[in-house]
């Protein structure tokens, strides 16, 4: 580096210039760790794309048959189980045959239909039918049980009607109401709409918390803190740079995510501004990189620093709504929401990315961010100093 | 083969983690904060769905038909809205995720017997809630669309009501759940979290320590001395494996006695098994260390390699069988689907080594293969 030239406002183009060779060696440091790199950009990238592939909803869940009664009637209720959501995966012998399926995970639904199942529905006489559901996975048991009683009220509402006698032309005069929904933000309900998305904000999260954190842990574990401490540097100096570089490694690769797996795999609409999104992320990196640096003041070595991190990290990610919908929390966890700064960035990403919502609407969820990010960096900086001050 | 090195290196380890106190505490209170926030904290009943209403009717009709929704609890009324302009600020900052819209002359048509449309919108920026919640708008219509009939018919082929009802929906449905009957989401949450957090934490345990040896330098003290390869590796993994087998009992007991799970299956059983499970992910762990020379490299990798097949290759999330053939193969390769077969078995439908023992028999391979790999890979001669 060169000497810099003692001028009026030289000591602002020192700390400066100190703050670029800093940060420039911890690029250096980073860059140097090949499986490191390797496993950022795996997480950024690949790591992304394959949370596409996870569906919430009920998949081709399998559906085996008991039917005693084999009648026209009985066979049309059973092809009424299609995918997406069914599957049909054949018939069987007897119950206890359904159950060993069950018990097994091989069948997610038995369906068991009476014997004298038409001759019923024609006399008009009432018959059940019953259904067995593997609900051991909550959500897949919950989400079968609501279909598949869709399916059988459709069926048996059809049925009264031809039963009845009621045909188009009667039905004329017939009161209806008709259910004209409209889903917004994504109309065909892609799981790679909101899965991916999702996954790169914990990504974030992962990340902006970690590596200054072990940045700075490891100068402390290899005793090359004691070399800084004994520079010119100040420890505002000495931290800073670790927080830019991470956040520039994390805006890089969050664009990358967004051009090659958001928009380029699953050709998600970017409706609201990209600068605005890339702007609010480089404000969360910061608030989380501030937790970051107060774990690495708790800590002695890497080992602790990833544990504490990790115990911080959990609440955060799970008190975001990021995997589970928020409305569903009980009274007392909602309220501990507000503390979770990722809470703040998911409702803007989803916002600007999927509902092209701008600042005149997202305005509270930035005041809040910036408040808590202010507080938690604040905080972060704080220990740091005391500790290397 | 010496016992007593092992003895030394197993005991070195451990004075090791005892004296890092914190690092020793947090073996064991992140497996059980985790297993806390996670029981705790993963709801996915999809209830309170805020919602707001503009009604253009404004009729007995049409207030009876939107009190269906009202005086469900799974959906939260937020208010009227007066034009439909300011519905989509209200759905783009979240105040409310779902609406309904119903147009002048509902009740006017509909005693009339002509078929009128009720418009909804739905924020569809969750699939799992939206779908969920398109789930209950069709039930409440289809409930409001029986009463409409029922009483239509009645009218016409004066008959009473009831009769009238019953003749609308002549089929019954006879819902059993199996395994959890009551639907509670705990219950399977909570094995499936074991599954989860013993994926995660034994990794990270071992691959630390090795890779600190790495990274201080101490490890040439190993390479320098009579130890041989196994020796050294049996040793480091022993600490690891108790501690997480003693974590496997903590998180039983979390399972069973806060989160009241009901455990049907064969305790010694489930024990060993997870045991087994465990010797798996550890050497997971290790194989990871083998490769990493950073400590920070170390844990992203078991990020990379833990986190993801956990979440999406162990049927928490995706049923295996409903998966298409290339992920049902590759959910095949990783050692969580075995073990989530085995928790969710032996918790909730009560089945033992005469159903799991092909699951028991992968996951002993899956480790053999692990541990057999780390030996071959590890070397005591520094490359050049």
């Amino acid at each position: 580096m060169k000497p810099v030239r003692q001028f009026a406002g030289g000591g602002l183009v020192l700390w400066w210039s100190r703050m670029v060779a800093m940060t420039g060696k911890e690029l250096l440091q980073l860059g140097r760790d090949t499986l490191l790199v390797v496993a950022v950009l795996y997480l950024f990238t690949l790591d992304v794309m394959m949370s596409g592939g996870v569906k919430m909803d009920l998949n081709q869940g399998v559906v085996m048959v008991h039917d005693a009664d084999h009648s026209m009637a009985s066979r049309e209720l059973i092809y009424r189980f299609q995918p997406p959501y069914f599957k049909l995966g054949g018939e069987i012998p007897d119950q206890k045959e359904g159950l060993r399926l069950l018990d097994q995970g091989k069948a997610l639904v038995v369906l068991d239909i009476p014997p004298k199942f038409q001759h019923d529905l024609i006399q008009g006489k009432p018959t059940a039918v019953q259904i067995q559901i593997d609900t051991s996975n909550t959500i897949l048991g919950t989400l079968a049980a609501s279909y598949s009683a869709q399916i059988i009220e459709q069926y048996s509402f059809d049925a009264a009607l031809q039963r009845i006698g009621l045909t188009d032309a009667n039905l004329a005069g017939m009161p209806m109401l008709v259910d004209r929904h409209r889903v917004w933000y994504n109309p065909n309900q892609e799981d790679a709409w909101f899965m991916p998305i999702s996954e790169l904000l914990t990504v974030i999260t992962v990340l902006a918390m970690m590596l200054p954190a072990a940045a700075a842990v490891r100068e402390k574990e290899r005793g090359t803190i004691e070399q800084l401490i004994v520079s010119p540097l100040t420890p505002i100096q000495i931290m800073l740079p670790k927080v830019i570089a991470m956040t520039l490694v994390i805006l890089l690769g969050t664009v990358l995510s967004v051009f090659l797996v958001l928009y380029g795999v699953f050709s998600i609409p970017i409706k609201g501004s990209l600068p605005l999104f890339f702007t609010v992320t480089a404000l969360y990196t910061f608030a989380v990189s501030g937790l970051g640096l107060f774990i690495s003041t708790m800590s002695r070595n890497l080992a602790q620093t990833i544990m504490l991190a990790i115990m911080i990290m959990m609440p955060i990610i799970l008190l975001s709504g990021a995997w589970t919908p928020p409305e569903a929390m009980p009274p007392g966890i909602r309220q501990a929401m507000y503390l979770s700064p990722l809470y703040y960035y998911i409702e803007m990403s989803y916002g600007i990315l999927l509902k092209g919502a701008g600042l005149d609407i997202l305005w509270d969820s930035l005041l809040g961010l910036t408040l808590l990010g202010s507080l938690m960096f604040g905080f972060g900086v704080w220990r740091f100093r005391r500790q290397f001050g | 083969m010496n016992l007593n090195r092992i003895k030394a290196i197993t005991h070195k380890e451990w004075r090791e983690i005892l004296r890092d106190r914190l690092f020793l505490s947090l073996a064991f209170i992140l497996p059980v904060s985790m297993m806390l926030i996670f029981g705790y904290g993963i709801k996915m009943d999809v209830e309170n769905i805020p919602f707001a209403v503009l009604d253009q009717d404004r009729t007995a009709m049409s207030r009876d038909y939107l009190h269906l929704f009202m005086d469900s609890r799974y959906f939260d009324y937020k208010g009227h809205v007066l034009n439909e302009r300011e519905l989509e600020p209200l759905l783009a900052d979240s105040r409310i995720r779902f609406a309904i819209i119903i147009p002048p002359g509902f009740q006017e048509g509909l005693k009339a017997g002509r078929p009128v449309a009720v418009q909804s919108l739905i924020d569809g920026t969750f699939p799992f809630r939206t779908s969920t919640s398109k789930g209950y708008v069709i039930a409440i219509n289809a409930a409001f669309n029986g009463k409409l009939l029922a009483g239509f018919i009645s009218q016409k082929m004066g008959i009473p009501s009831e009769q009238a009802a019953a003749l609308v929906q002549p089929i019954q449905l006879q819902l059993r759940y199996l395994y959890n009957q009551e639907l509670k989401s705990t219950w399977s949450i909570a094995p499936a979290m074991m599954m989860f957090i013993l994926m995660m934490t034994p990794p990270f345990l071992t691959a630390l320590g090795v890779v600190r040896e790495k990274e201080n330098g101490s490890i040439y003290n190993i390479y320098s001395s009579t130890v041989t390869r196994a020796e050294f590796l049996a040793g480091k993994l022993l600490p690891y494996v108790g501690i997480s087998s003693i974590n496997v009992i903590i998180l039983w007991l979390m399972a069973v006695l806060v989160f009241n799970a009901p455990f049907k299956g064969d305790p010694i059983f489930f024990f060993m098994a997870s045991v087994v499970y465990v010797g798996c992910t550890t050497g997971i762990g290790l194989l990871v260390s083998l490769f990493a020379r950073t400590q920070i490299a170390a844990m992203m990798i078991t990020v990379v390699v833990t986190i993801v097949p956990a979440m999406l290759y162990s049927g928490l999330l995706v049923p295996i069988a409903s998966m298409d053939a290339a992920s049902q193969f590759e959910a095949h390769l990783f050692p969580a689907m075995y073990y989530t077969d085995i928790a969710l078995g032996s918790f909730l439908k009560g089945i033992g080594m005469g159903q799991l023992w092909g699951r028991v028999a992968a996951l002993l391979i899956y480790t053999l293969v692990l541990w057999i790999a780390s030996y071959l890979l590890f070397h005591k001669r520094v490359k050049a």
